[in-house]
């Protein structure tokens, strides 16, 4: 409790978001940037203020006038110079505690020639890579398990999409976590409850019993006449409330904000405690129930253990998370129930942790336990623990295998859905493969005038062609979408790269942090109508 | 340094919008240099340097926008660096319009930035109407009210020029939100004040005598504690000495209820009600609001219609949206608010009941009718002369759906209520 050090205070805002552990996880990754185009800096500048561990630029471009309106990490003094040297140097500024290096190196080349330099990064940014080469990075990272990101930005337009094999978070930060047992109260819960004789009390008293209390003496009540079953239809619920409110007193001047929260919450009596079918899924899933080795990550031996825990001395649920709503009540009587449920959780979590001892022996990794910190976490969010399993890159790439019904489904219910500039992407690389350059960007080379008429009807047909492989309607993007797509030529707006520098960043510290939900696994941003989609393709 | 930069080159993304048309350009969009030459000149605003700001003076700068001015009242502090991208740790304490300005015309050579370090509230209609664009990055609802009355009542219908839009955005934590306000033709701020949530406040009662939050013995010590020990002295939430004060006191009440949680950070967050807040979505949402300063000063694109939330937390997710305008909007609506009293009840319960109402929020109320004062709240003489009214019964000051003008000290508003007796 003493006064923050300088690096709390300077990362203060975030820590906040993401506490000291998942600022440690930020602190431990390595990120790897292929190129440094004005996207590329966007994205990594939001990563390396908030204090990743360490960053890579790779790139191969001469930095040149065009940079100059695009990307904020070059001056007209870097012009002619390597791109790579020069944004990280410029980068590397913002935050002396994140170390970098830069390669001068083609991008494309790597990816061709050294496979296993991906083998280092925890996550991978791929901007301005297409076609094959990124189709080749997509299986190098699927295939040496490191997480990669892939930017677009064309015109008003951006696209990003997250491959990992597997993402597990245990922070998912739902709004509230609220277990409170209502149906199944624990014994020193339920003495605690009966401890208190409401119609003996004086009336300050009585109008700050706790709502907890007052729901679990009703529902005490109510289990008595009816075998013990929860109140189950409308009637009963009625009724039940009916019953909560026979216990208010209706004194002059006083106030019974106690009995209103209890009306408000009484839902919660009546839900029956049991574990969400996604996470039972997780508990019955293969890499928790079998084959403990070495390798098997903590999240997995904790679930392992969650599920040895549910069948034994969870008599069927799940830890107890410990946390109470704040409510209207005597300081007394909150801090007495804040202090019960707390136990409960702790007496879970130890049980757990228990569990877990044996099982990283089990596991042949008794000399890297797992700390306790992690253990309690787990125990308090076992209710929304996730795992994303995202599809490859190669299986979206794959007609065979792509899910078109996705992007069939978006375009068929609204013909300006965001899945429109998904297949113009797709459809405007394969041009750009036959083309050299985007549909209606002019010819560097050649100098000659660009015939928007033309590049619109090969673009047209790409798009045709796309959707045809994939069994879908060849008219379902519009001429619209062709027309204003080959408008934009490839264009890079500073405002599209920092946008999704926001985005793409956003995404990163989710997947570095494990804390928060990153998307599965696409995202659409229109810039016109300022709408971004998700699909999982 | 390069001897000269080729513009085409240059802004070569920009150009290749304004100089062509496409099917999702605005109405009236004319490609060609004309178009070229308005962005590389008009004069835009952007208020607020800090999170929102640094990005946006960035964003325009690349976008081609050469005049830009920022006005803003703070100075560089520690925790602004993990965002506010432009400030370094040799700039804490100079003034972040300053600093911010500087940075950015160094490094786009061409575009000029001219800061004011100030508040908002210094400048008068003829500063604010030399903007074609405003853009606001700010973080209090106050200054957000303030501006938005201020431009609305700038607008005068004979004369277009005097219609200033405003982008206005705001973030917290992974969320954020951008929108648009065209005076008199969209919603404007005030129209969705109710929108907005109140940051949170603990009943008095609890504070005092049945605390059951580390954060309601942190108000006990900052609220009650401070001002009975230090009575001429303010609370400074950003002076170290002062929070661990703060800390100390409301440790101590924690352990003697029993209470644990209260920290360093708790108790700094709670005194300066801090915002979490981190690059990625100040990036999102200067982006959002830049993209449509680019379309509204071009045309190149159709605007957002007119409001996007943005949610990070659990997957991306935006909701873009008309937000509508409200006919009887305190600022921009041409219609009276209704309000419904029994005509027994006093001045005074009819300035309660205005100040309860979420969609006006008003802070020091004056209300007058056509034939004169019934309370003002300044000059003293004035308020004195006044306030023997607070206590009579409506019927004896006003007709049953008479008119009153309401205005507030705080803010440039002055509405319109009718007073309809319930009984
Ligand atoms: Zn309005």
């Amino acid at each position: 409790m003493s006064i923050a050090d300088s690096k709390t205070q300077k990362y203060d805002r975030q820590l906040r978001l993401w506490h000291a552990h998942g600022q440690a996880a930020l602190e431990r990754s390595k990120v790897c940037l292929l190129n440094g185009s004005g996207v590329g800096t966007e994205i990594v500048k939001n990563l390396i203020l908030p204090g990743i561990g360490s960053l890579v630029v790779v790139d191969s471009a001469i930095v040149s006038d065009s940079d100059l309106g695009e990307n904020f990490f070059v001056t007209p003094a870097h012009v002619g110079q390597p791109r790579a040297k020069a944004v990280s140097d410029l980068l590397l500024e913002l935050n002396g505690d994140v170390h970098g290096d830069y390669l001068q190196e083609d991008p494309e080349a790597m990816i061709e020639r050294s496979p296993e330099f991906f083998k280092q990064f925890t996550l991978v940014i791929a901007t301005q890579i297409s076609g094959k080469s990124l189709r080749r990075l997509a299986d190098i990272c699927w295939e040496q398990d490191v997480a990669l990101i892939i930017v677009q930005a064309h015109g008003l337009v951006g696209y990003a999409r997250i491959q990992v094999r597997e993402h597990t978070i245990v922070e998912s930060h739902p709004e509230q976590i609220v277990d409170l047992r209502f149906d199944s109260p624990f014994p020193a819960l339920a003495a605690f409850a009966d401890s208190f004789d409401l119609d003996a009390m004086d009336s300050l008293a009585h109008s700050h019993m706790p709502y907890i209390i007052l729901l679990l003496k009703a529902l005490n009540t109510w289990k008595q006449s009816h075998n013990a079953a929860l109140p189950s239809n409308r009637d009963e619920r009625e009724e039940f409330k009916q019953l909560v409110r026979t216990q208010e007193r209706k004194e002059p001047g006083v106030e019974n904000l106690n009995f209103e929260e209890a009306l408000a919450s009484a839902y919660r009596a009546w839900t029956p405690t049991t574990i969400p079918s996604s996470i039972q899924s997780i508990l019955d899933d293969t890499r928790a129930a079998e084959n403990l080795t070495p390798d098997t990550p903590d999240f997995w031996i904790i679930a392992r253990a969650v599920r040895d825990f549910v069948a034994n001395e969870g008599h069927g649920l799940l830890p107890l998370p410990g946390t109470v709503p704040d409510m209207h009540s005597d300081t007394e009587s909150y801090v007495n129930l804040q202090t019960i449920y707390r136990t409960k959780a702790r007496q879970d979590a130890a049980a757990v942790a228990a569990r877990v001892t044996e099982l990283v022996a089990l596991a042949g990794r008794a000399e890297r336990p797992i700390a306790l910190d992690e253990i309690d976490r787990f125990c308090k969010n076992a209710a929304f623990v996730k795992v994303l399993r995202y599809r490859s890159f190669a299986e979206e790439s794959d007609p065979r295998t792509a899910e078109a019904k996705t992007i069939g489904n978006a375009l068929a219910s609204d013909p300006r859905d965001n899945a429109a500039w998904y297949v113009a992407l797709r459809a405007g690389e394969e041009c750009k493969e036959h083309l050299g350059r985007w549909p209606g960007e002019p010819d560097s080379t050649s100098g000659h005038e660009v015939d928007v008429e033309s590049d619109a009807a090969v673009l047209r047909d790409a798009i045709a062609t796309y959707l045809a492989a994939r069994g879908l309607p060849t008219d379902a993007v519009s001429n619209d979408h062709v027309v204003e797509f080959v408008r934009a030529a490839g264009a890079n707006l500073h405002v599209t790269a920092a946008l999704l520098g926001g985005v793409v960043s956003q995404e990163a510290i989710k997947l570095l942090t494990r804390q928060y939900v990153p998307i599965d696994n696409t995202v659409v941003f229109d810039g016109v109508r300022s709408v971004a989609s998700v699909y999982r393709l | 340094m390069a001897p000269s930069i080729n513009s085409q080159q240059r802004w070569r993304g920009v150009y290749r919008y304004l100089e062509r048309t496409g099917p999702f350009a605005n109405e009236g969009f004319e490609p060609g240099e004309k178009v070229k030459d308005f962005l590389h000149t008009i004069k835009v605003l952007v208020v607020g340097a800090g999170g929102l700001g640094c990005e946006l003076l960035k964003d325009l700068a690349l976008t081609g926008f050469t005049d830009i001015h920022v006005i803003d009242m703070d100075t560089i502090d520690i925790s602004n660096l993990n965002r506010q991208f432009l400030f370094r740790a040799a700039d804490l304490g100079k003034p972040k319009a300053e600093v911010a300005a500087d940075f950015v015309m160094k490094r786009v050579p061409g575009c000029k930035i001219t800061p004011y370090f100030g508040k908002i509230q210094d400048k008068d209609e003829e500063y604010y109407s030399q903007f074609t664009i405003i853009i606001c990055g700010l973080d209090s609802v106050e200054a957000r009210r303030w501006m938005n009355a201020t431009v609305i009542n700038m607008y005068d219908e004979d004369d277009p020029e005097t219609l200033k839009p405003i982008i206005d955005g705001g973030t917290e934590g992974f969320k954020g939100q951008s929108r648009i306000i065209l005076p008199h033709f969209t919603a404007c701020y005030e129209c969705s004040l109710d929108m907005q949530t109140k940051p949170t406040t603990y009943p008095m009662c609890t504070i005092a005598n049945t605390p059951r939050l580390p954060e309601h013995c942190i108000e006990w010590a900052s609220v009650l504690e401070w001002p009975r020990t230090f009575p001429d002295k303010k609370l400074d939430g950003d002076d170290p000495e002062h929070i661990k004060w703060l800390l100390d006191q409301a440790s101590a009440r924690a352990r003697q209820y029993d209470i644990t949680g209260v920290t360093y950070s708790l108790t700094q967050g709670v005194v300066k009600n801090i915002i979490p807040a981190i690059a990625s979505t100040n990036a999102i949402v200067a982006a959002s609001c830049a993209t449509e300063a680019f379309k509204i000063a071009t045309n190149c694109a159709t605007y957002m219609s007119n409001y996007m939330m943005y949610v990070g937390e659990q997957g991306v997710y935006t909701y873009t949206f008309e937000l509508q305008k409200k006919d009887d909007c305190p600022v921009c609506g041409a219609v009276a608010i209704k309000i419904d009293v029994p005509a027994n009840s006093t001045l005074q319960d009819l300035i309660d009941l205005l100040m309860e109402r979420k969609d006006i929020r008003l802070k020091a109320p004056s209300l007058r009718t056509g034939s004169g004062s019934l309370y003002m709240q300044a000059p003293r003489a004035l308020r004195d002369a006044t306030a023997p009214n607070l206590v009579k019964p409506l019927r004896e000051l006003l007709e049953d759906g008479g008119e009153i003008t309401v205005t507030d000290q705080a803010l440039p508003i002055s509405m319109n209520v009718t007073v309809r007796f319930s009984d």
